[in-house]
């Protein structure tokens, strides 16, 4: 992190000469340091994972969820800041029921992620906020069978069969891109792509 | 107090300027048999058909205040823009004013694109505003132009409908006026033939609706000439006296006259400048 | 723009005027409304919408060659009912909402999204609005659906729909004689003769006939002129 000290990084509004936006790349970091997450797209479904760390005996079980309902239709899993993502969980469930209100119908996940993408996307451009240090990935079931994406701390988005965030993503992805992703349904995936050093991985 | 006002006076809303409470409070006025000043209706006929190439539009020239007619020669054909005029009926106070407004929006919506005006555009801007006033002002219009799509006419009535046809009447004397153009409309008519069938059917309305008369107003609108007649035709002209009900001079018998002489003295003269010197201290 | 046989059939000397009392066209001061017959139906493949033509105040009539059926996307047109300022800005909005909707899903959208905007407007308005909309049209997911929207912005989805004040004369005849999955030809038959004994039989609807077939190849109009029309037992 040869950037550090510059003053470059001090905003999320501002440049590096090189064409950095340093704020953005702290929260990346902060995705990059939290637990795994990982999402596999099969034929009937969409199957989320999630690394959770237990760090007490005292904790009420079930608390703090890394994967989370957005609507009927819509789930989410996330890697990163908790605080930060279940407020973006929310506008994510604003988005949804706004969308049911207006039009009567599910919303489509594509739509939903660039609402959400475009959400997060304000967050790198002013320098009275901080971005958000999530990587969430939304799965839905609709008409046309399952759909999932990938937001990122920049705002942008990807379609995915297969992806993974956090610590182990590394790990993760390997185990995911040996599968025959397009073929296999879903649940058996979700099992089958759980990384071996990661015994901590909860299907859920 | 009506349930509603103990409504409102219960809950504390602030209802009092609100156009509902007026309507109540001057309708319960009205009751009492207090009698309100009545606007300006231009009881009226207008009237306008697509021909060839162009639009016809055309008005009477009456207008009226209850039994009064309050002028004999207004104009009721506006200016919309250069390719676009407008016969208004109804309230003419309003009529007035919401072509004026639209008028101005167009110039400067004309301004912004550079491009001449079209009808629909004017029609969107009339109908909106009429609408949004829900019938309140009393504008009923007939609307036609030409631009880039060709010669186009509407009318549109005080709570914001439109139809866009290709002959159409409005006001008092529309009964008059359509019963004309049912009568004797065809399509592809030639520039006198059209010019004709407004006449007529605006004299139909001046002759046999009370609320309609004295002349007939045409405006002819091409691809690139207006031509604005006004008036057309006088429909009314005023007959000539046949005889003269003065007395003639010397019907007085004078019996006896005389010339006195008034004596006067003259106490001064003064001549002065009607010209006034510049203060320039 | 009318065509010419609409413009020069028929107009009948025995027409009333109406009464008028001193100065004031008495028509103006009341709404402008369409007093109207109005119907859709699915058929095999999409759906047939059908209107009459007619536009009154009061007792005249402004307008006898009316388009009632108005579109909203090239595949989802609505049937127009009640006051005429009302119905237009309706659709007018809409249709502005809906371009909006369409070039950011980058798709055409369902039957069901655009019924639910004229509900939304048409109930949230209730209290002003004398609207009775039928929306109906043709999605690639749903194939040809018809939405009823009465007038204080229910919505319903249904097989077949009627609407406007020629609408109660034809109760008995459309339940008798509608079949689900009928062809499309028969489904416009089903449509002119309902419209035309309502117009048969309610003074506010009249004029001609204006038809449309909307499938997945998009849109075909018809107009039922005079002659045209069906025929029953008292024309022949």
């Amino acid at each position: 992190m040869s950037s550090i000290g510059t003053g470059y990084d001090l905003s999320a509004s501002q440049f590096s000469p090189d064409g950095r936006v340093f704020q953005v790349e702290y929260a990346q970091k902060a995705v990059e340091n939290s637990g795994t997450a990982i999402g596999i797209r099969g034929k009937d479904g969409v199957v989320f994972g999630v690394e959770k760390l237990i760090t007490s005996k005292l904790y009420e079980k079930g608390d703090n969820k890394r994967i989370l309902n957005v609507d009927r239709h819509v789930g989410a899993a996330f890697a990163g800041l908790n605080a930060d993502a279940r407020h973006l969980v929310e506008r994510a469930r604003d988005e949804a029921s706004s969308y049911r209100h207006s039009y009567g119908d599910p919303i489509p996940l594509r739509h939903l992620t660039e609402r959400v993408a475009g959400y997060v996307h304000a967050h790198t451009l002013y320098s009275s906020v901080r971005p958000f240090g999530v990587s969430m990935i939304l799965g839905s079931m609709e008409q046309d069978g399952p759909q999932m994406y990938l937001i990122d701390p920049s705002g942008v988005s990807w379609g995915y069969h297969g992806c993974a965030v956090g610590k182990a993503k590394q790990n993760a992805k390997t185990e995911i891109e040996k599968l025959k992703i397009k073929e296999i349904k879903g649940w058996f995936l979700g099992v089958a792509a759980r990384p071996s050093r990661q015994p901590h991985i909860k299907v859920i | 107090m009506t349930r509603r006002d103990r409504r409102c006076v219960i809950t504390g809303l602030l209802y009092f300027n609100t156009l509902s409470f007026k309507k109540a409070k001057n309708a319960r006025l009205e009751q009492m048999g207090f009698k309100f000043p009545k606007a300006y209706k231009t009881g009226t006929t207008i009237a306008g058909v697509i021909y060839k190439d162009g639009v016809v539009l055309g008005a009477d020239t009456r207008a009226t205040e209850d039994t009064v007619v309050a002028d004999k020669n207004c104009a009721k054909i506006h200016y919309i823009a250069d390719n676009i005029y407008c016969c208004g009926a109804g309230t003419a106070a309003d009529t007035e004013m919401t072509t004026q407004l639209i008028s101005a929006q167009l110039e400067l919506h004309r301004l912004a694109t550079g491009r001449a005006p079209r009808v629909c555009t004017a029609n969107r801007l009339l109908k909106q505003m009429l609408f949004r006033y829900q019938g309140y002002i009393g504008a009923a219009l007939v609307l036609g132009g030409v631009d880039a799509t060709g010669p186009n006419l509407y009318s549109i009535w005080p709570h914001g409908s439109t139809d866009k046809l290709p002959y159409v009447t409005m006001g008092s004397g529309s009964l008059a006026a359509m019963a004309t153009f049912e009568d004797r409309f065809k399509p592809n008519m030639t520039r006198e033939e059209a010019m004709k069938l407004v006449r007529d059917a605006i004299a139909a309305g001046i002759f046999n609706d009370l609320g309609s008369g004295s002349n007939v107003d045409l405006c002819v609108v091409t691809k690139d000439k207006v031509e604005y007649v006004r008036p057309h035709e006088v429909a009314n002209a005023k007959g000539i006296k046949q005889g003269r009900y003065l007395y003639k001079r010397g019907t007085t018998a004078v019996l006896s006259s005389e010339v006195k002489k008034v004596e006067f003295d003259i106490i001064g003269t003064e001549v002065k400048s009607s010209v006034q010197p510049m203060d320039t201290q | 723009m009318a065509t010419v046989n609409m413009m020069t059939s028929g107009f009948s000397p025995a027409m009333a005027v109406p009464q008028m009392h001193g100065m004031g066209f008495e028509g103006m001061d009341t709404e402008v409304s369409t007093g109207t017959t109005i119907m859709a139906t699915e058929f095999d493949g999409g759906v047939i919408i059908g209107a009459d033509s007619r536009t009154t105040t009061g007792a005249y009539i402004a307008n006898r060659v009316t388009d009632k059926l108005t579109k909203v996307t090239d595949y989802i047109y609505c049937c127009r009912s009640g006051s005429a300022a009302d119905t237009q800005a309706v659709a007018d909005i809409v249709k502005y909402h809906n371009d909006f909707h369409r070039m950011e899903m980058g798709e055409q959208p369902l039957v069901k999204t655009v019924a639910h905007m004229f509900k939304q407007l048409c109930y949230d308005y209730r209290d002003q609005l004398t609207a009775g909309i039928i929306v109906a049209g043709w999605d690639k997911r749903n194939g040809g659906q018809v939405y009823s929207i009465p007038i204080s912005g229910m919505l319903q989805k249904m097989p077949f729909c009627t609407g406007g004040s020629g609408s109660t004369y034809i109760y008995g005849f459309v339940d008798s004689q509608f079949k689900p999955k009928m062809t499309k030809e028969e489904s416009l038959q089903f449509v002119s003769k309902a419209v035309s004994l309502a117009i048969n039989r309610d003074g506010s609807s009249g004029g001609i006939i204006r038809l449309a077939a909307i499938s997945k190849d998009g849109v075909e109009r018809f107009t039922l002129t005079g002659d045209q029309l069906p025929k029953f037992y008292e024309d022949s």
